[in-house]
């Protein structure tokens, strides 16, 4: 996969990813309706097939936005979804505008060095923390965090052994997903199982914002991949 | 500038240490309030989750899920309420939405929220109260 084609799918996946947040915050009302109005337009052109070098001017567009939309929440609305969508629109724009290849490359593959980072560093804190290894953070999460979307399944923190065995395999997963960049065919059917997990966790905790933030990262890890390992 | 920066940095910079510990979790409570401030009821939950969903509820959800990306907003502001975290933003953020629902549901004068936070010690889960928030006008 070259640069430019990695750069084209990952802008168009951040573009549908931001659609619908995009349509909520619009039909919420409130101050911020104006800026997720614009952003909601950008997103529509970069959809569009022929928008070329337009692109780079759109990301631009769309990086100032994403400024001043954390400005309006003081943050992040919704935590690691959107500093995942910041992030890959931050290196996005970076990657058009680095006069240099060898700088686009830097700033497209650092998008790819987080998302792996994503996962490593996501297993390494829980494996970490007793509370993970013995279930017990799982059982947390279902018992009495703000998450599980429905209160019966708050019962399954009762299941321990399947909790057990969910911790274990989470952790696992996140912390061998580097290892995953050693081929493509590694690569690929790692990306299907951690985009399965992101679906579940939407469906559990209704966290259906972090499905296509994540997709849309892929790319970067698969042209990366691609260009410095092979395979 | 600086402000921007430091609001940029950890989206430039993520620490991706997603559920590390299980940290003490908020629930919004509210109470409506009669025009002398007297208490009208009980404290009640602020948008209680359902006891169960479909299937098909979850599978809608994926694509279109406004309410509940909004409930986990004012989780995001609770915690940083509790921890004096830009508090007169997340308070503000909190009383703005929860007036939209109130309005809707009832003709009470004023209303007031809590912040419950619910952790476990030992085998046994506790709650304790960390914010109150001065009565509200609903008209």
């Amino acid at each position: 996969m070259t640069l430019d084609l990695a750069m084209r799918w990952t802008e168009t996946l951040l573009a549908i990813a931001l659609i619908m947040p995009g349509v909520e915050h619009i039909r919420a009302g409130g101050k911020e309706r104006p800026l997720f109005g614009l952003r909601l337009i950008l997103c529509l052109l970069l959809l569009y097939p022929e928008i070329g070098a337009y692109s780079a001017w759109i990301c631009l567009a769309m990086s100032g936005l994403a400024v001043l939309i954390l400005h309006r929440f003081e943050g992040p609305y919704n935590g690691g979804s959107d500093r995942m969508s910041l992030l890959i629109l931050f290196c996005l724009t970076l990657a058009h505008w680095l006069p240099q290849e060898n700088w686009k490359e830097l700033a497209f593959g650092y998008l790819g060095l987080q998302l792996t980072l994503s996962y490593f560093i996501s297993g390494w804190v829980k494996i970490r923390n007793p509370d993970w290894r013995t279930g017990r953070a799982l059982r947390d999460v279902f018992a009495f965090s703000a998450y599980p979307v429905a209160e019966n399944l708050r019962g399954l923190a009762d299941r321990k052994t399947l909790l057990l065995a969910g911790s274990w395999l989470v952790m696992v997963c996140e912390l061998l997903f580097p290892l995953s960049l050693a081929s493509k065919y590694t690569l690929i059917p790692f990306l299907v199982l951690a985009a399965s997990f992101h679906l579940s966790n939407a469906m559990f905790f209704g966290l259906n914002r972090f499905v296509l933030a994540w997709i849309a990262a892929y790319p970067s890890i698969i042209w990366l991949q691609d260009r410095f390992i092979g395979g | 500038m600086l402000r921007t920066v430091q609001l940029i940095l950890p989206a430039l910079i993520p620490s991706w240490n997603f559920f590390d510990v299980i940290a003490p979790s908020p629930r919004i409570e509210h109470q409506l309030l009669d025009h002398a401030g007297k208490p009208h009821g009980d404290w009640q939950a602020f948008r209680p989750r359902p006891d169960n969903i479909s299937l098909l509820t979850m599978l809608r959800r994926l694509i279109w899920n406004p309410r509940w990306n909004e409930s986990l907003f004012l989780v995001s502001c609770a915690e940083r309420l509790s921890q004096d975290i830009t508090p007169e933003h997340s308070e503000r953020e909190i009383l703005t939405r929860m007036k939209r629902d109130l309005q809707a549901e009832t003709d009470a004068a004023q209303f007031r929220f809590r912040l419950v936070f619910i952790h476990r010690e030992d085998e046994t889960l506790t709650q304790e109260i960390l914010y109150t928030s001065a009565p509200e006008p609903l008209a």
